[in-house]
């Protein structure tokens, strides 16, 4: 392009906001601190994810935790919390196995409905009703889940209704997961199976499960994750039962002299959980990243 | 058939498996149960705002007692702060977000840098709200750690108090566990734009400033409209954080929920809950209203797909 097009295509875009204002536009744009700062500013913000998580860590160990200065510095917390594990041994416990049964079921329910919706022809309405508890804040969901079953139904509530509110908020997740993967699913891999003499069974376990993987794998580790710290909906949904984020909360919240072992009991699962964290979505972005 | 290993059961199993997934049942069953666990409880709770408690018995007899109620006892205060902080919080995470994700989809060379900043934008969606709030109040309270380095090198003399306990607390609180679904979808749209538009722009003599209003901005609309929805869904009815950091001084809807339902008062739980979905639903119409100003989105997916 010659440069005198070059400056009548400049021209033509100064006139729409006039050429004082343009001068002033171009010479604001040339400023070059500006990836700087947008850099910079979002990663403030991620830091101000993490500092909380290495305080809380260093809190854990301060004599005075809801004091300023980590010293002096004691193990007295944790002896505390061994001591005190009749007490949230329990919570604990049943937020393992909630999350493990909520992660199996939504690997299995998003498997099935995730493979099955892209071979429908107009997919969207089931999609959008699907994702709906996406468009729910989280403890209006869970007022609704209650309302209906304890209020409306006069049912008691237990555990199966902590379930039944963690797969509301969990399979969305999951289900997109699998959809990502199987709306890429080359159908004709199973035709070319099917002409090849292989049953159903071994068509789905040996050319669709291996591509559908990732994503079951990952509704799975979702179903799981999203279950063990769900607050929002258990909170309302939990009967007389006490899961590990709400103990947490009932102690954090009304009991501040239960602080500092929450503080300990926080660092260990963060500890344990951190580093698994990490290495998954580092696993699977590096390999997006590659696919 | 080559699958000659399993026993009876299990040859049972997979034939029984086999027809379970291969029905075209999945979906429509998937679609019923999901009706009437999410669906039917969101109308129910519609319903319920219509009733109100007599003798700690919701009395089935639909009036507009409970949304009377609600107006009158200034609930409607809370409503008002409530989209107050809303709107500001899904402002500031934009004006954070948006800048952050152009720079981490164009900028951003380095494939691992990428991979790290997204691994740690999506932890936080997966840590225990509790104890990852409840520690700012030792680090913002009146002995908190910046209270007491500040007082020791003698920048203030008194500790500062509204750090606590206070609206800047609820917002500053909020400001990193909103943040990472601004980003994550107009990272996603962002990422999309070929490179080939912004190279063209460049060479027809626009600015960076012109580019990015006349290009980016427009292509980047979905992600930013679904930023804005996922931000704004969750904020609506916030409850840890102005609970926990707000210390009864910052009443919003989400609290007023909680409480409400712990007061045995279904009627205005369900009521206030309702008013929540509403607000939501007229956001989200005005943001897609003022977007289309601007560009369809449709035309959008249209460019990003070629």
């Amino acid at each position: 392009m010659s440069e005198r097009t070059q400056h009548r295509m400049a021209a033509t875009i100064d006139d729409q906001i006039g050429h004082g204002g343009a001068l002033f536009w171009r010479r604001l744009s040339a400023w070059r601190f500006w990836t700087a700062i947008a850099k910079w500013l979002g990663l403030i913000v991620i830091l101000l994810m993490y500092i909380p998580l290495v305080w809380l860590a260093v809190m854990s160990f301060s004599g005075r935790p809801l004091s300023g200065i980590p010293y002096p510095l004691t193990m007295e917390h944790y002896d505390e919390l061994m001591g005190a594990f009749n007490k949230w041994g329990e919570p604990l416990y049943e937020s393992v196995a909630m999350g493990v049964v909520v992660g199996i079921v939504c690997m299995i329910v998003a498997t099935a409905v995730g493979r099955a919706m892209p071979r429908m022809r107009k997919p969207g309405g089931v999609i959008l009703i699907a994702l709906i508890p996406l468009f729910v804040p989280g403890l209006t969901m869970g007022a609704a889940l209650f309302i209906s079953v304890r209020s409306f139904l006069d049912l008691r509530l237990g555990l199966w209704s902590i379930f039944l509110g963690h797969m509301v908020w969990s399979l969305p997740f999951s289900l997109l997961l699998v959809l990502i993967i199987a709306t890429r699913f080359d159908h004709r891999l199973l035709e070319a199976a099917q002409d090849l003499g292989a049953t159903g069974w071994r068509r789905f376990w040996d050319i669709e499960f291996p591509i559908l993987r990732p994503g079951i794998v990952g509704a799975g580790i979702f179903g799981f994750l999203l279950s063990f710290n769900e607050l929002l909906r258990s909170i309302f949904l939990r009967g007389s039962e006490t899961t590990m984020p709400i103990y947490n909360w009932t102690m954090t919240a009304s009991h501040q002299s239960q602080v500092p072992i929450i503080f300990s009991l926080s660092t260990i699962i963060l500890a344990v959980t951190l580093p698994i964290l990490g290495g998954f979505f580092w696993l699977l972005f590096a390999k997006l990243d590659r696919g | 058939m080559t699958d000659s290993a399993g026993s009876g059961f299990l040859d049972d199993l997979r034939a029984g498996y086999t027809r379970m997934f291969s029905g075209n049942w999945v979906v429509p069953v998937f679609v019923a149960v999901w009706v009437v666990i999410v669906i039917l409880p969101l109308l129910v709770m519609v319903a319920h705002s219509f009733f109100e408690m007599k003798n700690y018995q919701v009395s089935y007899d639909a009036s507009f007692k409970t949304w009377n109620s609600l107006i009158d006892s200034g609930r409607w205060i809370a409503a008002v702060r409530t989209l107050r902080v809303v709107l500001m919080m899904t402002v500031v995470e934009f004006l954070i977000a948006f800048p952050f994700a152009l720079w981490l989809a164009k900028t951003c060379k380095s494939k691992v840098t990428k991979a790290v900043i997204i691994t740690l934008l999506t932890i936080p969606f997966f840590l225990d709200p509790s104890s990852r709030t409840i520690i700012w109040r030792a680090i913002l309270g009146k002995n908190g750690i910046i209270n007491t380095v500040l007082m020791e090198l003698g920048i203030i003399s008194e500790p500062m108090e509204w750090m606590l306990f206070s609206e800047f607390a609820v917002h500053f609180g909020m400001l990193a566990p909103y943040f990472p679904t601004m980003v994550f979808p107009i990272f996603l749209v962002v990422s999309l734009i070929d490179d080939h538009y912004l190279e063209a722009s460049r060479d027809l003599g626009a600015s960076k400033l012109h580019t990015l209003f006349y290009i980016i901005l427009p292509l980047s609309l979905p992600g930013i409209v679904a930023g804005a929805v996922f931000t704004m869904v969750p904020l609506m009815a916030t409850w840890v954080e102005p609970e926990m950091l707000g210390g009864g001084f910052v009443n919003l809807l989400g609290p007023s929920v909680e409480a409400a339902i712990r007061n045995l008062k279904y009627p205005t739980a369900a009521a206030l809950s309702v008013f929540v979905i509403i607000v939501l639903a007229l956001l989200l119409t005005l943001l897609i209203l003022a977007t289309r100003r601007l560009g369809s989105i449709g035309d959008v997916f249209q460019t990003l797909r070629r």
